[in-house]
This record gives C-alpha cells, sequence and structure tokens, in this order.
C-alpha cells in the first residue's frame, strides 16, 4: 500500500533538501569575516546565479508531488511533513529573491545633499571623501560611507559610485 | 570610488558579498560581480572589465571647507540604525575580528592604518604614525619621487610626485609652520596641502597629485600582495 508513494516522498524530500541548500551554500561562502577563495566565490556566484530560477521550478515540482501525495486519511504526521516541505520550498524560493547584504547594510537609493553651510551634521574633525570636478566638488562624509558601504551618484556629469 | 560607465554603458551597483572582508559589488545590468578595492569584474559577463578610479581625497570637513566653495555634502539617512551605528562605529570596526586567506605577516598589526600607494606597479604602505611624525615624508617608489604631506588640520593626507618639469624637489617644513605649508629648500617657495605653491618663485605652479588609498594593512596587502612598507624614522 505504501510502496507507491515512496518514491514521490523521497523526491518531494529531495527538491525541498536541493533549494534549500542552494540558497544557504552562498550565504555562508561569502559571509562576512570568513577567508573566501576563488573558488568558494565562483561556487557562491554560480549559485547566487541560478538559484532564483532553481527554486521556482523546484517549487513548481514540489507543489506537484504535494498534490499527489496529499490524503486527508493519512495521518497527521504524514500530512504536516508534506505541508512542511512545500513551505520550505517556497522559503527557498523567496530566500533566493532576497539580497541579505542590504539587510545588514542599508542601501541609499536617492542619496541628498545640502550645501556646505548647512551641513552641520558633519563636525569639523570629520573625514570625509572628498571628489572634485570642476564646478561640482562634492564630500562624503565617512560616517555615512561607512554605514551604507556604496553610494551611487553623478559628480559634474559623470556617473561614478562612492565605496568604503 | 570608480567611475559607474563600462564600455559606454552605465552601470548601477549594489552590495552582494564579501571576499576576504572587501565588499563585493553587483551591477544590475549584467549580473557581473566586481571587487570593491581593485574596481575589477571577478565574476560574470564583464569578468576581466575594470572601472575607472575617480581621484579623490579623504580630508577633514575643515580641511575640505578651507580648500572648496560651492561644495555639496552628503546628507545621512533619517533612519535611526545610521544614528546608532554612526555613534563609535571606528572604535567597533578597529576591534573587528580579521580573518583573510592572505598570509599576514608580523611587519604591521593586521587593523595598522597605513596609506597605500601604487606607482608604476609598485606598491608600499606608510603606517599613519610615520606619516603623521615625519611629513613632509620623501620616498621613492617605482622609479618616481614622492612626497607625502600632512594637512594643517594634522589628519588629512595627501600624497604628490616630488618633482617639477626635470626637477626634484625637496620639500621641508618652514621655520614657522603656519596652516600646514611647506618650502621647497632650493627655491624657497611654498607650498600649500593643495600640491600648489602659494608664493616664492614657483607660485602657481603645481605638483601631480598621487592617489593614496587609507586602509587597514590586511586589507592593503591583501590586494597587494607584493606590498613594500615604509618602516624608516619616528613614529612620533
Amino acid at each position: 500500500m505504501s510502496t507507491p508513494r515512496r518514491g514521490p516522498r523521497a523526491a518531494l524530500l529531495g527538491v525541498t533538501l536541493v533549494s534549500l541548500a542552494i540558497v544557504a551554500v552562498p550565504v555562508l561562502l561569502i559571509r562576512p569575516f570568513a577567508p573566501q577563495t576563488p573558488a568558494s566565490l565562483a561556487l557562491a556566484f554560480t549559485l547566487r546565479r541560478w538559484s532564483p530560477l532553481v527554486t521556482l521550478a523546484a517549487l513548481a515540482v514540489a507543489v506537484f508531488l504535494a498534490v499527489r501525495l496529499w490524503n486527508p486519511g493519512h495521518r497527521r504526521l504524514a500530512r504536516i511533513g508534506v505541508a512542511l516541505a512545500v513551505v520550505l520550498t517556497g522559503v527557498a524560493a523567496w530566500g533566493a529573491r532576497q539580497n541579505h547584504f542590504e539587510w545588514m547594510f542599508a542601501p541609499l537609493p536617492g542619496p541628498g545633499f545640502v550645501r556646505a553651510s548647512a551641513a552641520g551634521f558633519v563636525a569639523p574633525g570629520d573625514m570625509v571623501m572628498s571628489v572634485y570636478r570642476p564646478g561640482d566638488p562634492v564630500a562624503y562624509p565617512i560616517r555615512q560611507l561607512a554605514y551604507h558601504h556604496l553610494v551611487q551618484d553623478s559628480v559634474g556629469g559623470v556617473p561614478i559610485v562612492a565605496t568604503y | 570610488m570608480w567611475e559607474r560607465t563600462v564600455q559606454g554603458r552605465v552601470l548601477n551597483f549594489r552590495l552582494a558579498g564579501i571576499n576576504n572582508q572587501n565588499f563585493i559589488m553587483q551591477d544590475r545590468e549584467t549580473g557581473s560581480w566586481w571587487q570593491q578595492v581593485s574596481g575589477e569584474a571577478i565574476l560574470g559577463p564583464l569578468k576581466g572589465a575594470k572601472l575607472e578610479r575617480v581621484f579623490h581625497d579623504e580630508l577633514t570637513f575643515s580641511a575640505w571647507t578651507r580648500e572648496m566653495t560651492g561644495g555639496r555634502v552628503l546628507v545621512p539617512a533619517a533612519d535611526t540604525a545610521w544614528k546608532r551605528f554612526s555613534e563609535g562605529w571606528e572604535v567597533h570596526t578597529a576591534k573587528a575580528p580579521v580573518n583573510v586567506r592572505t598570509a599576514l605577516d608580523n611587519r604591521l598589526p593586521p587593523r595598522a592604518v597605513v596609506f597605500g600607494v601604487e606607482l608604476s606597479g609598485s606598491a608600499k604602505a606608510y603606517p599613519l604614525d610615520r606619516v603623521l611624525a615625519q611629513a613632509p615624508l620623501h620616498d621613492r617608489l617605482g622609479g618616481l619621487s614622492l612626497v607625502l604631506l600632512v594637512g594643517p588640520d594634522g589628519k588629512s593626507v595627501r600624497a604628490f610626485e616630488a618633482r617639477l618639469d626635470s626637477m626634484e624637489l625637496e620639500l621641508v617644513r618652514p621655520m614657522d609652520p603656519e596652516a600646514g605649508d611647506v618650502v621647497d629648500v632650493r627655491t624657497g617657495s611654498r607650498w600649500s596641502f593643495t600640491g600648489e605653491s602659494v608664493a616664492g618663485p614657483l607660485k602657481g605652479r603645481r605638483l601631480k597629485p598621487v592617489y593614496v588609498l587609507k586602509d587597514y594593512w590586511f586589507d592593503w596587502m591583501t590586494y597587494h600582495p607584493q606590498t613594500a612598507v615604509y618602516l624608516l624614522g619616528r613614529t612620533e
């Protein structure tokens, strides 16, 4: 009686584990304060690149298998297991579309500027990154760059990215 | 700090990861990964491409306002997370662990602050304490004469080629150290921290600026493994 379902169950478990791994492995490889090698970076890059597509396909397969396996007459534990597999595959598909570095280091999508005389939020001894193009001197206070790490701007009409 | 135009196309960057404690940026247009410190694409369709460096200085706000008129200043984000972060981030960062694949040697502590200079393929790190103690600090790197100056605020640092036309310049602190100016021994001309001569026979002439990266020793060494270190003389 249970033999025909063993295949789909194993497949569902496999699909769930693969989609979780494809999201978790790059998070671990490129985490802060870990040493990275060219090979680990290349692996993280490949997984990050393909994980949105792969996890979406995995979710579709998981839903298909779950529908086939679903039986209200089954034990409660079996039904919870099937539902959990679909939920976890869904979490992986969502995770593959997140950039957790932007949770840790808030981006600054629309940077604002004031004239130097109005910049009361910078102390005279604070360090700034100074970029100069004729007619457009800009100061990026280090305290802000050290928080966002990356600020996009155009200086004197030239698109730049300020980094720290 | 980098220009964002590559092969005629403007790229938009976001943070994507960390490589040995240096950020990886990703461009939205191709998905390539770029190393923040080198401006080079390390993975993806644009692998091997390099961004054009934007010349910049790291100055105190007072030094910047003294030199620049009509400038603009980046406004902080209006969130409380930034306020929390910005209180004492330097102290926290200085205590953060260092864990990189580079075999660090014992020439300097990993988080010693250095001014990194690269000239004609030669890299050298000038420790902050030596620069502050010895400026104007003369050295030769990549076959060129180099001088590091400290600004009137005692904190800002710039580097220049110590040479004008075919004349090597030796810059020294004057007897009356005012506004951080220095004097060249040969002509007696006065030079300001901007690299421009403000008095004397060479008044109006400018020294060629040299790009300096203020960095932690471990980061500079990770991306410049062949670097030399300036270890001569006084530290204060």
